[in-house]
């Protein structure tokens, strides 16, 4: 994608409004489209006027739960994927590649298989603190071995995704009894999450999405060298110790509500970027306005592509992210 | 603008150390208010490394760096950003930044969370930008830029900082010889039309004398020797710090020393002279 | 990018046949124990005897049914993997190279997967015979390493970036994987899921038939053409000027290569790591020397999967852990470890 620069061609007001209808309109979507299709005026008595038919319940119990997380998670996905590549200076960094979303998962399975914790917010905070072991582990690696490359830290990220996919696994496959449970929350996907979900994991994002916002002039600096940074000021330990535990919360938050839902977050920074530029607060105000939408559409997306079957909508964000990553490689974006 | 106040850096016994290897040992200098200092020295000397201590980018192990007598190190870092400005050596920034928006950067220390961007922030990124020479850029990303141009648009974001003391960390390094010309002669008006502090670290000996009010030569950590071009440039110092015979002459045009360093193999020392007796 | 040589010791290496040799023994040991340990315990001179064919019934049953498929099936496949791992690392020059990777691997699961789809009736039953399968592995494989090359051009030069390529071939390669999954009835599911753990313990005769008569020559062809090898650890322009067709020579090593993972994991599934590891351990104990390297690897990677195999079921009897979970966990770290080291990859 071609970079915009500072000056925009219409006010950054009328970029949000505009993102925010498209947003509503992909939300109606997931209301009515799907296996059956539903008229709005079906939606709109489900959900104002609740008359008990079985076309109101399963637009009120089925399709209305994933029209609120699916936003939420891409939302929060988007905010924490700018903050995750502006902190390693790296355009193909994202909450997975990074491993963050491999260590979600796995204090998720190891608190419910080991410790035995099965409420929602239990497991909601296991994600967060398993986001932040993994987002501080990768960094501690790459500080201790003295200025990795962005690609090297990448790599980094993905093995070490790899070995925590590789434990979850054997941690399933020895706890049978739990594992009907646990792969409803590592199968990634939007379907069947209680609304109950979205109401625990929203005071994490909201926490997760303000503290990046208060904290984006200071990203603004980080953008540059660590150097040039410090000389303007920016105390750097606190400002990356702040971005992470607001990584940590935004992933882990979407993690206990979806599952890794993959390469969301690196794709929407570029989108964000392209529209509104590289000043943070604006990017991270875009970044979860299109990481809801491209979150919704991609799980709208996900009921048609091998329809009547629904496809996992982890499945649809890994080949939409897969293929970016390597566009972004082809270009030497990072 | 800050003609008026000067403020005055003094380096006092300071020591750094990284692990075990010692940088600075006990170094003390005092930084000439107003004028141009310029650090110089063979590789590992601890020349960056004591410009990145008087910004107190490192922290000593011993002694203070003083700004106004006050030690640096009890100051706030957005006080300490708002007074010293420092380009770093190798300063880096996402590709598709534009121009306008890395040089605003420079304003980081000046706004607070109640008032976030002001006219006065404008202003002086604009007057940055201007005094630089790349107003016309500002929409550019800063990938599409040449070396120099690229240069000149971090030195603006520096200029953005408004600050009396500015640091540069071997800025020519990589440019071409009429970028460097450039660019010091940017560094030099600063320092002539706004009073500014300018403390320099130059590889490039012929360069150093000529741009320098103050030459100091930094060698293992110590300060060899302090005063100025014409004073320094000489063959037995040279040889002394940088271990090269060199010959010295005076640079027919400018009037400022120059030295013409023997090749270590060849050392057409004879030559050399005559090349001495002829200017 | 010069600097592999850095990394192995550069003596001639005189030991290489003792050392050799002494890894033959410990490999039959392993390989007997393997057969030896399970659920029941059957001591070695029994298990040699039912190899031999003079074993009673019950455990004539449970050795050459049970114990000793799951065995063949590792070190085919343990060692076919480690060999591919070898000839990739050669030919990119890059230590940190693997099948893996590279995406051939899940390109070849990706292969099956669709074979299975494409090929099956109404019943679930296949139109066509089982022995295609590798096939279509090594078709699906040699594409996904195609593809990973062919979009990284000149930026296949950066062992890291060639190495990212990878990893999103891989990526887009394992998401189709999962929806073919889906698409399919519940048998295909689960004879793919078997692909995405690396299990070796559902392996049959018939399968490790197919297994054995599609490796055997891809090996034979291996050590001919290993003799060409040596200028392959040159850069490109010292390469071809010693006289080895470097373009041609690539080419053909990656197809070896694809081929020989395509068989190690059509039946088993995607074993991690082992071809990252076993030429690392090669190289260290046997030197750079291509033809010892090639044995030693084949054999250091049949080694590591029998005792992955071993170890899991050990640990977690009476539950299958699939033996590909132990060597991820064991390999990633590794690979951690190798990343860290080497600052000379960038790019």
């Amino acid at each position: 994608m071609k970079p915009r620069t500072a000056a925009l061609a219409w006010p950054v007001s009328a970029t949000y409004a505009g993102l925010a209808v498209v947003l509503v309109v992909v939300m109606a979507m997931s209301l009515t489209l799907g296996y059956r299709i539903y008229s709005l005026d079906q939606v709109y008595r489900a959900l104002f006027a609740f008359d008990g038919t079985d076309t109101s319940v399963i637009i009120a119990n089925l399709r209305l739960p994933r029209a609120v997380v699916a936003p939420m998670v891409g939302a929060a996905l988007g905010i924490a994927g700018v903050l995750v590549q502006t902190l390693s200076r790296n355009r193909i960094a994202s909450p997975d590649t990074l491993g963050l979303n491999a260590g979600a998962s796995l204090f998720v399975v190891m608190a419910s298989s080991v410790l035995g914790v099965s409420s929602l917010m239990g497991l909601s905070f296991a994600a967060a603190l398993g986001a932040l072991g993994a987002a501080l582990l990768v960094f501690g690696i790459a500080a201790t071995a003295g200025g990795l490359s962005p690609l090297r830290i990448v790599l980094i990220g993905v093995t070490f995704a790899g070995l925590g996919h590789s434990v979850v696994e054997v941690v399933l496959t020895t706890n049978e009894a739990q594992m009907q449970q646990l792969l409803f929350w590592l199968s990634g996907a939007f379907v069947d999450r209680p609304l109950a979900l979205a109401a625990n994991g929203a005071p994490f994002m909201i926490v997760g999405g303000l503290v990046a916002l208060v904290l984006s002039r200071a990203l603004d600096a980080l953008q540059a060298d660590d150097s040039t940074a410090a000389s303007l000021g920016v105390p750097l330990f606190i400002v990356r110790g702040a971005a992470f535990l607001s990584v940590s919360l935004l992933t882990g938050a979407s993690v206990a509500m979806a599952g890794p839902v993959g390469f969301v977050g690196l794709v929407v920074p570029h989108a964000a970027r392209w529209l509104v530029g590289l000043r943070h607060s604006r990017q991270i105000v875009a970044a979860a306005l299109i990481g809801a939408i491209y979150a919704t559409a991609a799980d709208v997306a996900a009921r048609f592509v091998i329809y009547p079957i629904e496809a996992p909508v982890g499945a649809v964000t890994a080949v939409v992210g897969g293929a970016m990553l390597l566009i972004l490689l082809k270009r030497r974006a990072a | 603008m800050t003609d008026d106040r000067t403020h005055r850096i003094a380096v006092r016994d300071l020591t750094l150390a990284y692990g075990q290897t010692r940088v600075l040992d006990a170094l003390t200098l005092p930084i000439a208010p107003g004028k141009i200092t310029v650090l110089a020295g063979p590789n590992g000397c601890g020349k960056s490394t004591l410009l990145r201590a008087i910004r107190r980018l490192l922290k000593g192990t011993a002694g203070q760096v003083l700004l106004d007598d006050v030690d640096i190190a009890k100051m706030s870092g957005k006080d300490l950003a708002l007074k010293i400005g420092l380009l770093a050596q190798n300063p880096s920034a996402p590709g598709d930044m534009s121009v306008e928006e890395l040089v605003r950067l420079g304003r980081y220390p000046h706004q607070t969370m109640m008032q976030p961007w002001s006219p006065r922030d404008a202003e002086a990124v604009e007057r940055a930008m201007a005094g630089t020479g790349v107003a016309e850029l500002r929409t550019r990303p800063i990938s599409s830029l040449s070396g120099g141009q690229l240069q000149r648009v971090w030195i603006a974001l520096v200029l953005a900082q408004e600050t009396d003391v500015i640091c540069l960390d071997e800025p020519v390094n990589h440019l071409d010889i009429a970028h460097q010309l450039e660019c010091l002669d940017l560094v030099a008006r600063l320092n002539r039309e706004h009073g500014r502090t300018i403390v320099l670290v130059l590889h490039d000996l012929n360069l150093a004398a000529r741009y320098a009010d103050e030459l100091v030569f930094v060698r293992e950590g110590r300060i060899a020797a302090r005063g100025t071009p014409t004073e320094l440039m000489s063959a037995s110092l040279i040889g002394e710090v940088f271990g090269v015979h060199a010959t010295i002459i005076t640079d027919p045009v400018h009037g400022s020393p120059v030295c013409i360093p023997a090749s270590r193999s060849s050392a057409p020392k004879a030559a050399a002279e005559k090349v001495a007796e002829a200017v | 990018m010069t600097s592999i040589g850095a990394s192995a010791p550069v003596s001639s290496f005189p030991r290489a046949p003792v050392v050799l040799v002494a890894m033959l023994g410990l490999f039959v040991l392993l390989s007997l124990c393997g057969v030896a340990f399970g659920s029941t315990w059957i001591p070695l001179e029994e298990v040699a005897k039912v190899i031999a064919g003079f074993g009673e019934k019950t455990q004539n049953l449970i050795v050459l049914q049970l114990r000793l498929p799951r065995v063949v099936a590792a070190i085919l496949s343990g060692g076919a993997i480690a060999v591919a791992g070898y000839l990739l690392q050669k030919v990119t020059r890059n230590e940190l190279a693997s099948p893996g990777v590279l995406g051939v691997v899940d390109g070849a699961a990706l292969g099956v997967v669709i074979f299975l789809a494409a090929l099956s009736n109404e019943s679930n039953a296949l139109v066509t015979s089982i022995a295609f399968q590798p096939l279509a592995a090594a078709v699906g494989g040699l594409c996904a390493i195609a593809l990973v090359f062919a979009l990284a051009g000149n930026q296949a030069t950066s062992a890291v970036r060639l190495l990212l390529f990878g990893i999103a071939v891989a990526a887009v390669a394992k998401a189709l994987t999962m929806v073919m999954m889906l698409i399919g009835p519940i048998y295909r599911t689960t004879q793919a899921a078997r692909w995405i753990a690396g299990a070796v313990n559902e392996v049959n005769w018939s399968e490790i038939q197919v297994t054995f008569v599609a490796l055997v020559p891809l090996l034979a062809i291996t050590l001919l053409i290993a003799r060409r090898l040596p200028p392959a650890d040159l850069d490109e322009v010292s390469a071809q000027s010693v006289g080895l067709n470097v373009p041609v020579a690539r080419l053909l090593i990656f197809a070896l290569a694809a081929a020989l993972t395509a068989v190690g994991v059509a039946f088993v599934g995607g074993v991690g790591f082992i071809g990252l590891m076993a030429p690392h351990l090669a190289r260290m104990l046997l030197g750079r020397g291509v033809h010892v390297g090639l044995i030693g690897s084949f054999l250091i990677g049949a080694m590591m999967l029998v005792a992955a195999d071993l170890l899991v079921r050990v640990l977690f009897s009476p539950i299958e852990v699939p033996a590909g979970t132990v060597t991820a966990i064991l390999g990633a770290p590794y690979f951690l470890y190798l990343l860290m080291r080497k600052q000379s990859y960038d790019g």
